[in-house]
């Protein structure tokens, strides 16, 4: 939101015809020159712009500093290409047009384009740097096109002399498949000097690169926070629900299959998913407590978990055989006693255990948590004895009737 | 003239113009940012001899002070470092938004060559003619005792009076018949 007045030098000398970057280094440079203006009158509507090249017959002021954007795009037509760049004139000649500027409150910025060889030694862009910051210019280069010997190296040495407290920036784009304007779009050119991006920048960012912005949920957090947070806050909503939804799927899921791993997966990488979705939640707590006073077996199994889980270390890897397994397996439910059963054996889940990196199984605490969930398995053993006959009787009552 | 029958002298009628500068407007072209004006011109900065103002790219500094009402000035005082303090002084009234490329465009309102006594403290008394109605000040610095790369500024006072103004309280409605 800073107020300023920007004057851009475009490069439209005979080395703007190579065609390195698509489709043309000058439609390159109209482009990121388009985009630039946009960007500057959208961060602050005072903001103004004017444009000048630097080769062809001489240094020609295009258009002084304006804010009518439609006057700037309409001067880039009809540009010839040809000559050679006069880096130093220009960047004279727009510190002179920055000086007659109408709002004397304005910052002063020049963004020059520098794609074609530097003519001038490096004590001369030294002088025209301090001169720049003496009378507080701000300098923004951007180096493509051609790369000859020392060119990188007068141009850095030309913002060290200019730069007065990171307002200057430098920018080296090599040419390659990204258009020149979308590298431009993240750098401190664009987003200027850290203000976090402006909405211009980050909404062109999203659309150039095709969604992947550099901000979460392409919503900048400093733009709009709210809606950043809420995005933020049902994907972490939806991801609980799906893991409980996939926990569920995987106690499910028969025992009958033939491998150990599977189960050796299932089980820690079912507790590692529990903790995921709920880490030591006072909610969680609450749940459990209720769900163990209704007396469902679902939820101890749950406990079960829980209670493995803060031993277990996290593992990623369990968590992703997980989601593979539960891909895999169609098998029905009355597993669960099986599961249970099998997590009563405490040898397999002491093996289990020390499968897992950083838990040693010889720990007293590891011992204890494993002693009570035997208990409760054989407790649950009790109910699902229970509830077997009971089951069973219920069968039988249908069948009469 | 003694320093002391000098210095009363200012206080007659004179006072310190701290109290009427514009700070929200104050410029400083060519200043090093950690060394900045305001340790010249607030009030305890200036007295600190560790706090200066400093010139940054070359030794030539361009201040922009405007007042919040329109003063007279009658005298300033510059101190700084022997080497590095101010020499040549060039101050115009009224001029706003001056560049360094414009400084010679016009002839100052006065010029003051800064001599070690001013330096230690010493008022320069100024053309009080031309300074009777003034709304802004640029101090334009060309140069250094010891023409160094950088010109240090320990304090800026500026000594004068106000202008009469209206007291917008004293005034009050007419009653219309």
């Amino acid at each position: 939101m800073v107020l300023e007045a920007t004057m851009i030098c475009i490069d439209n000398s005979e080395w703007m015809r190579n065609g390195d970057y698509a489709p043309s280094r000058f439609q390159a440079q109209a482009d990121a020159v388009n985009l630039i203006c946009g960007a500057k009158t959208q961060s602050n509507p005072e903001n103004t712009v004017g444009v000048l090249t630097m080769a062809g017959k001489g240094v020609r002021v295009l258009v002084t500093p304006t804010s009518d954007l439609g006057k700037i795009l309409a001067c880039m037509h009809g540009l010839e290409i040809g000559g050679e760049m006069n880096l130093a004139a220009g960047i004279q000649v727009a510190q002179l047009a920055l000086k007659h500027r109408q709002n004397k409150k304005q910052q002063q910025r020049i963004i020059v384009f520098a794609g074609s060889p530097v003519m001038h030694d490096k004590k001369a862009l030294e002088v025209i740097g301090k001169k720049l910051k003496k009378n507080s210019v701000a300098l923004d280069i951007v180096n493509f096109g051609e790369d000859d010997e020392g060119k990188t190296e007068k141009l850095e040495a030309l913002l060290a002399a200019v730069n007065n407290n990171d307002t200057s920036h430098i920018v080296h784009v090599p040419a390659g498949p990204n258009a020149l304007s979308d590298v431009l779009i993240s750098t401190p050119i664009f987003t200027g000097d850290g203000e976090g991006g402006s909405g211009f920048a980050a909404s062109a960012a999203a659309a150039a690169a095709g969604g992947v912005s550099g901000f979460e949920f392409g919503v900048d957090p400093n733009l709009d926070p709210e809606l950043a947070l809420a995005l933020r806050v049902s994907m972490e909503e939806e991801r609980a629900r799906q893991e409980a939804a996939a926990k569920k799927a995987a106690e499910e899921a028969s025992e009958q299959d033939a491998t150990m791993t599977e189960h050796a997966s299932e089980g820690p990488s079912g507790a590692d998913n529990k903790k995921n979705e709920i880490p030591d939640d006072d909610n969680t707590l609450l749940q459990q407590a209720l769900a163990m006073s209704v007396d469902e077996p679902a939820s101890t199994q749950d406990l079960q978990d829980t209670e493995m889980s803060d031993a277990a270390a996290e593992d990623p890897d369990l968590a992703l055989a997980l989601q593979l397994s539960v891909q895999e397996s169609t098998k029905d439910s009355s597993s669960e006693a099986d599961m249970s059963k099998l997590l009563a054996d405490q040898s397999f889940v002491s093996s289990i255990l020390a499968s897992l990196p950083g838990v040693d199984p010889n720990d007293p605490s590891v011992k204890e948590m494993l002693a009570s969930m035997q208990n409760q398995s054989e407790s649950q053993q009790k109910q699902d004895e229970d509830k077997a006959p009971e089951k069973k009787e219920e069968k039988e009552e249908k069948e009469e009737k | 003239m003694s320093a002391a029958e000098s210095a009363t002298s200012i206080q007659k009628n004179q006072v310190d113009l701290l109290d009427f500068i514009d700070w929200s407007g104050l410029e400083c072209l060519n200043q090093s940012s950690s060394h900045s004006l305001s340790n010249a011109l607030k009030q305890g900065y200036r007295e600190d001899e560790g706090l200066n103002l400093e010139s940054d790219a070359d030794e030539q500094l361009l201040i922009y002070i405007p007042f919040t009402q329109v003063i007279k000035l009658h005298s300033i005082v510059v101190t700084g470092s022997e080497e590095e303090g101010p020499k040549t002084v060039k101050l115009f009234a009224n001029r706003e938004h001056m560049g360094f490329s414009n400084v010679s465009d016009f002839p100052p309102s006065d010029t003051a060559v800064l001599s070690p006594d001013n330096l230690k403290g010493k008022p320069v008394v100024l053309k009080y003619v031309k300074f009777q109605n003034v709304r802004s000040l640029t101090i334009f610095i060309e140069d250094n005792q010891s023409s160094s790369e950088i010109t240090k500024v320990q304090k800026i006072a500026l000594y004068g009076s106000t202008v009469e103004t209206t007291d917008m309280k004293g005034l009050k409605k007419i009653e219309d018949h």
